[in-house]
């Protein structure tokens, strides 16, 4: 299997660095798609999807192996190898800001500086740690997942697996973004949320830029400034923006805060 | 109180049979309508100004962040999702709800309009339905480890009837070399007699049980090779085996048939194995074997006593049983199994019984 097809890797841009783009739990690389363009001048640019998101190939998805985040940043380094990256700009939205973490300890040199937009290396309180959520409230996430397909139905399956290359065929259907298939949803978000990075990140020995949002309830400001004390080398801007997505909700101030930093 | 009117619009919002809410760009309420108030029990002035999160179950607030929030801005509107609110009692709102973005001319949001209808009773049915299709999967897993094992089962159990057999089979062999009285002879011809009905008592008992439980008879069919030398050895064998009585055969095969050789020696077998046990004695087993008509023809006939009326419809099932003599008696799968055998090959096996004769006849097209 081909790390560009099972990943849906698209590079666009020119340039003589390289910024490659990471999706977090719920969407695809179309998460990116008011923020890569910004750089697309000056950066080669990398946008690619998860295993079980977006244009992936669902056939990829391996239970064993993305059961951890490590089996996610497995497939980045991969990614970083085929296009043969190196001293890259690695920005991961959300559980990806992990995922980078983790890749840039996997292959040293690949990544040169990584942005973290609303990172959180552990969403369950414990102790004296504060991530905002308690295990029940993440095992009702998970159930409650299941009231919700995204205009997913089984199907639809093989439509769309079969077809990457032809969205019209996926047209009428609502919910045309961030499409998954439910049970691989669920995975994730179980990996996402009940994953404990806090360890990983004194490794971290790349120039790091934390984006922390006002009023982000998945990532919240006391997690943005633990992840800062945590990671050696880092800085933390705090946006304007609301809620948990700047990148689609405040692209400029995203673009801006990335600019000075790159 | 004045009575509603129909043109009003402002009772139209307020009063409307499902719930109103406009969210500003940063997620704040800025307006809710007076359905949403009589669900949830909040004043207007406590709900307005405050986050549509903050009265949101854990669950609803995550997938607000991170499914419906994005994906308004992405393509403006997201509808039919599962959204739990909490009331003043802390009992879930549960609802369905479609949501839209209002945008400016540079596509920027100005703020998000939200419609609820309440879903209790749609959630318990799809929760119930989802809790069906979670138990069918682990039957239906549960079902098919257990099909499994049967099968190696089988196998091993055909494996382990056929080696003794084969090795009394060999025994007499080597005996029948140095046989020298009558007495020993006959012995030995009545020991390779029940060798032979024995080995087509396992086949037929393993072909059933797999019948059943796996995907019915496969075929391994093979039109290069001819088919009349399997049908010469099986009913030399049965001729061996029944000293005394004739076993007539008449073949013309002029082209190729598409078949499972060995099935279809198995099914002569079965039917010739019945005309033996059931057919008078004194007469003759006729088996006539010829292609025609763009068919392959396959009968099997004895004379005796017809079928009796009421056996006819049972003739084909498994298990059924004519009145036989003891040492005749089989499992009653014979017939059963050639009728499968003329299925798998798309054929047919019918019976006629008169006081003449009585026929099996086993046709099947040929390609």
């Amino acid at each position: 299997m081909r790390v560009i097809e099972r990943n849906n890797v698209h590079v666009r841009g020119s340039g003589g660095r390289s910024m490659i783009f990471a999706h977090g739990f719920g969407c695809d690389q179309n998460m990116w798609r008011l923020v890569e363009p910004a750089f697309a001048g000056e950066f080669k640019t990398v946008l690619f999807d998860h295993v079980g998101a977006g244009g992936s190939d669902l056939k990829a998805y391996d239970k064993e192996k993305y059961s951890s985040l490590a089996g996610y940043a497995d497939d980045v380094v991969e990614i970083g190898r085929e296009l043969g990256l190196a001293d890259a700009v690695f920005v991961g939205h959300s559980v990806s800001s992990m995922i980078g973490a983790l890749a840039a300890q996997k292959a040293p040199g690949m990544f040169g500086k990584l942005v973290m937009v609303g990172p959180s290396p552990r969403y369950i309180d414990e102790g004296d740690y504060f991530g905002g959520f308690t295990e029940r409230q993440i095992d009702e996430l998970l159930q409650f997942l299941d009231s919700n397909h995204m205009g997913w139905s089984v199907q639809m399956a093989p439509a769309i697996m079969g077809n990457p290359d032809r969205p019209e065929l996926g047209q009428e259907l609502t919910n045309s973004f961030c499409r998954t298939d439910p049970d691989i949803a669920k995975a994730f978000a179980r990996v996402t949320f009940k994953s404990d990075n806090r360890a990983d990140l004194g490794k971290v020995d790349v120039p790091t830029l934390i984006l922390q949002c006002s009023d982000d309830i998945i990532a919240s400001k006391p997690v943005g400034e633990f992840v800062n004390r945590a990671i050696p080398n880092s800085e933390i801007v705090f946006l304007e923006a609301t809620g948990h997505c700047p990148n689609l909700s405040a692209p400029d101030e995203v673009v801006a805060a990335m600019r000075t930093f790159v | 109180m004045d009575d509603p009117r129909i043109d009003d619009f402002e009772d139209m919002f307020e009063n409307a049979p499902c719930a109103y809410i406009t969210l500003l760009p940063n997620g704040r309420i800025e307006r809710v309508n007076k359905t949403l108030l009589g669900w949830i029990g909040h004043t207007a002035e406590h709900m307005a100004g405050k986050r549509f999160s903050d009265f949101l179950n854990m669950a609803g607030r995550i997938y607000f962040e991170t499914h419906i929030a994005p994906l308004l801005r992405m393509q403006g509107f997201f509808n039919e999702f599962a959204i739990d609110m909490v009331t003043t009692a802390g009992e879930p709102l549960q609802m369905i709800a479609n949501a839209l973005e209002g945008r400016d001319a540079a596509g920027r949001a100005l703020f998000t309009r939200l419609a609820l209808i309440k879903a209790t009773d749609r959630r318990r049915y799809e929760h119930e339905l989802l809790q069906a299709r979670d138990v069918a999967k682990i039957n239906l897993q549960s079902e098919r480890e257990t099909s499994e094992l049967r099968e190696q089962f089988i196998a091993v159990l055909g494996h382990d009837l056929r080696n003794p057999l084969a090795s009394i089979s060999a025994g007499a062999r080597i005996l029948g070399r140095e046989a020298k009285s009558d007495r020993e002879h006959q012995v030995i011809a009545m020991l390779e007699t029940t060798v032979l009905r024995m080995a087509g008592l396992i086949d037929n008992v393993l072909d059933f049980a797999r019948g059943r439980l796996g995907g019915g008879i496969t075929l391994d069919r093979n039109t290069r090779r001819p088919l009349e030398p399997v049908l010469h050895q099986v009913i030399d064998e049965l001729r061996l085996a029944s000293p005394g009585r004739r076993i007539e055969a008449e073949y013309a095969i002029d082209v190729p048939v598409d078949c499972d050789r060995s099935r279809i020696g198995q099914l002569v077998s079965n039917l010739v194995g019945n005309a033996l046990s059931h057919g008078a004695s004194n007469e003759p087993v006729r088996v006539r074997a010829v292609t025609e008509d763009g068919l392959f023809r396959l009968s099997v006939a004895n004379g005796g006593e017809p079928i009796p009326e009421a056996a006819m419809a049972k003739l084909f099932e498994p298990f059924f049983r004519g009145e036989v003599r003891a040492s005749r008696q089989g499992l009653g799968l014979g017939l059963h199994i050639a009728a499968q055998i003329a299925k798998a090959h798309e054929g047919t096996l019918t019976v006629s019984s008169t006081r003449e004769e009585t026929c099996f006849t086993f046709l099947m097209p040929l390609r």
